[in-house]
């Protein structure tokens, strides 16, 4: 309740049948409680997130995750990964999913496939 | 008296050895030794040790990983927990592990089980390198050194005890199969290890004519060396030979062909099995040896049985063949001009418009096959021009130009410049215009040929 965020049973179980339909999207498997609590805890002092998107954002953003385990190949840790969700969200997307997902995610995992460091700004073919 | 078994009710044959683990488990259920609560129990101590696995290939990093991945770790924990059973000689022993036993445990025996292999497998793999064949086949040295220490390189029985890695393309007579990791490996060096010993007993030379005898090229064949070495001993044993000798006539093939024919494959695996006694005696073979001799019999005398039929004895028994004893034309490039020269010849070539005009250059100024070979690739000939610069040789010349640049397949062509490739197909096209009998004298003449450069 420290930052007026609160999460009924129903949706805690739809957040959990979420990890369950992403895991299955992306072809992974997951062993222990997963990784819903960390992003929680990650993103709940964030000024873009009130109760009225809350739900919602966390949904997108636990599919965004497991999305992008896969596309950096494995490269980044769990914690890291929702590190650097966390400071493109409240930086440079402003908030936005769809920057994070189509532009910061995406960036990063072509950055980590291609041998730059993560923050690189431009890659070898000058993308961005 | 005999030796008393243990009566197992689980079928031994009926056990898998690359899947050892869940054969059992299948088996054990079938019997009534294992009931579902057992299987249930096995199957979550199963995936905690994937989850602790898993962590363990994470690095503790990540808590999901690719199902695939997961898949691989889970059908190597299970390869490790199969090692360790596989200690037990009564599978009813090891369904009483499986019942008594934490997976657990039997998981960490199997890993120490997996690591003492891998040391006797490393052991006799440089057991093997210091008393290789001596032979010039590209396959079994590039399989026998390299690959397999690229086995040792690549293996991770941590995650990926049955993985095993390398396609072993040298094959060895008597085949492995139903393994797998570095049980796999194991298996094929102690084969290696049987097939190198008994070649060991032959002078390099005979091996080498026997297998030119075999095929010409044999050193680029992907085949195994000791089966005709083997075969070639049991007949020269047949005949009253001498075995070392590995030397088999004409007339001998002839009275073997007559021997096989018109019997079954088990008389001609008896008649093996018997003189096979003799080679072991002529040449003083272990009983681990002979083990392994005796498997390869059916093996060859199914290939006798089958040449018998086709008429083809003499591809089975080979008659060996001696190359250095062939006669051979040695063809000299003379003497090349010095390179002020050369350059100034091939500008005035190139600035020639008429073809006549650089033919007469060619007749002129050019005395020796090694400047005459150069100029066709730096003069800028085109494929029209080819064809009337080569008529300028005489057929010794142009089988000596047919060796330089022999014709390829356009695979092979894209490692080459342009200006030899264009030689290349001009040359084919050019013999092939001559007479058949023209062609054909080439043909031979190119095998004879030895090049000279000066």
């Amino acid at each position: 309740m420290r930052y007026g965020l609160v999460l009924t049973e129903k949706q805690a179980i739809e957040l959990v049948e979420t990890r369950f339909f992403a895991l299955k999207e992306t072809g992974r498997i997951e062993f222990g409680g997963g990784v819903i609590d960390k992003i929680i805890y990650e993103f709940c002092d964030s000024p873009y997130i009130s109760m009225h998107n809350y739900e919602e954002t966390l949904h997108d953003l636990i599919e965004m995750f497991y999305y992008y385990k896969n596309e950096t190949l494995d490269l980044i840790s769990d914690d890291d990964l929702i590190s650097y969700m966390k400071n493109a969200f409240d930086g440079k997307c402003r908030g936005s999913l769809e920057l994070l997902s189509g532009r910061e995610l995406y960036k990063l995992a072509h950055n980590l496939r291609y041998g730059y460091s993560a923050d690189d700004e431009e890659g070898e073919d000058g993308e961005y | 008296m005999e030796s008393i078994d243990k009566i197992s009710r689980i079928d031994r044959s009926k056990l898998s050895g690359e899947y050892y683990f869940q054969s059992l488990l299948e088996q054990a259920y079938h019997c009534g030794l294992l009931l579902d609560s057992d299987l249930e129990r096995i199957q979550f101590d199963c995936l905690s040790i994937l989850a602790k696995q898993t962590e363990s290939y994470n690095s503790g990093d990540s808590s999901s990983i690719r199902i695939e991945t997961a898949q691989n770790i889970l059908v190597s924990v299970m390869y490790t927990i199969g090692m360790c059973l596989k200690t037990y000689t009564n599978p009813d022993d090891a369904v009483i592990a499986l019942q008594n036993e934490k997976m657990e445990t039997l998981f960490e025996e199997g890993r120490r089980q997996i690591d003492r292999m891998v040391n006797t497998t490393k052991i006799l793999h440089s057991n093997i390198i210091q008393h290789l064949v001596d032979t010039q086949n590209v396959f079994y040295r590039s399989t026998v050194v390299d690959a397999i220490r690229g086995f040792f390189k690549l293996y991770y029985p941590e995650f990926g005890a049955q993985e095993i890695h390398i396609t072993g393309d040298y094959p060895t007579c008597n085949g492995v199969s139903d393994l797998a990791g570095v049980e796999f490996i194991r298996k094929y060096l102690e084969n290696i290890y049987c097939e190198n010993t008994f070649c060991a007993c032959f002078p390099v030379e005979n091996i080498h004519h026997l297998l030119c005898g075999y095929h010409e090229d044999y050193q680029n064949l992907l085949f195994n060396i000791y089966e005709p070495v083997l075969t070639s001993a049991l007949g020269c044993a047949l005949v009253d030979k001498d075995i070392r000798a590995l030397e088999l006539s004409f007339f001998d093939i002839t009275y073997l062909d007559r021997l096989f024919k018109n019997t079954d494959k088990s008389e001609i695996e008896s008649i093996l099995r018997q003189v096979l006694d003799k080679v072991k005696q002529a040449l003083s073979l272990s009983d681990n040896l002979m083990n392994y001799l005796n498997d390869s019999i059916s093996r060859i005398a199914t290939d006798i049985w089958n040449s018998s039929r086709t008429h083809t004895t003499d591809k089975v028994f080979v008659i060996p063949y001696y190359p250095e004893n062939d006669p051979f034309v040695s063809f000299s490039y003379g003497e090349k001009m010095d390179n002020d020269r050369y350059r100034k010849l091939v500008e005035e070539i190139m600035q020639c418009n008429m073809t006549e005009d650089k033919i007469m250059i060619i007749k002129e100024e050019i005395n020796s096959f090694a400047d005459f070979a150069d100029i066709l690739l730096d003069a800028e000939f085109s494929s029209v021009e080819i064809p009337e610069v080569l008529k300028l040789l005489n057929p010794v010349e142009l089988a000596a130009l047919a060796k330089k640049y022999p014709y390829q397949n356009d695979l092979e062509m894209l490692d080459m410049k342009e200006n030899e490739r264009l030689l290349c197909n001009c040359l084919k096209k050019f013999v092939n215009s001559l007479t058949n009998e023209e062609q054909k004298w080439i043909e031979r003449m190119v095998k004879l040929l030895k090049l000279k450069e000066e």
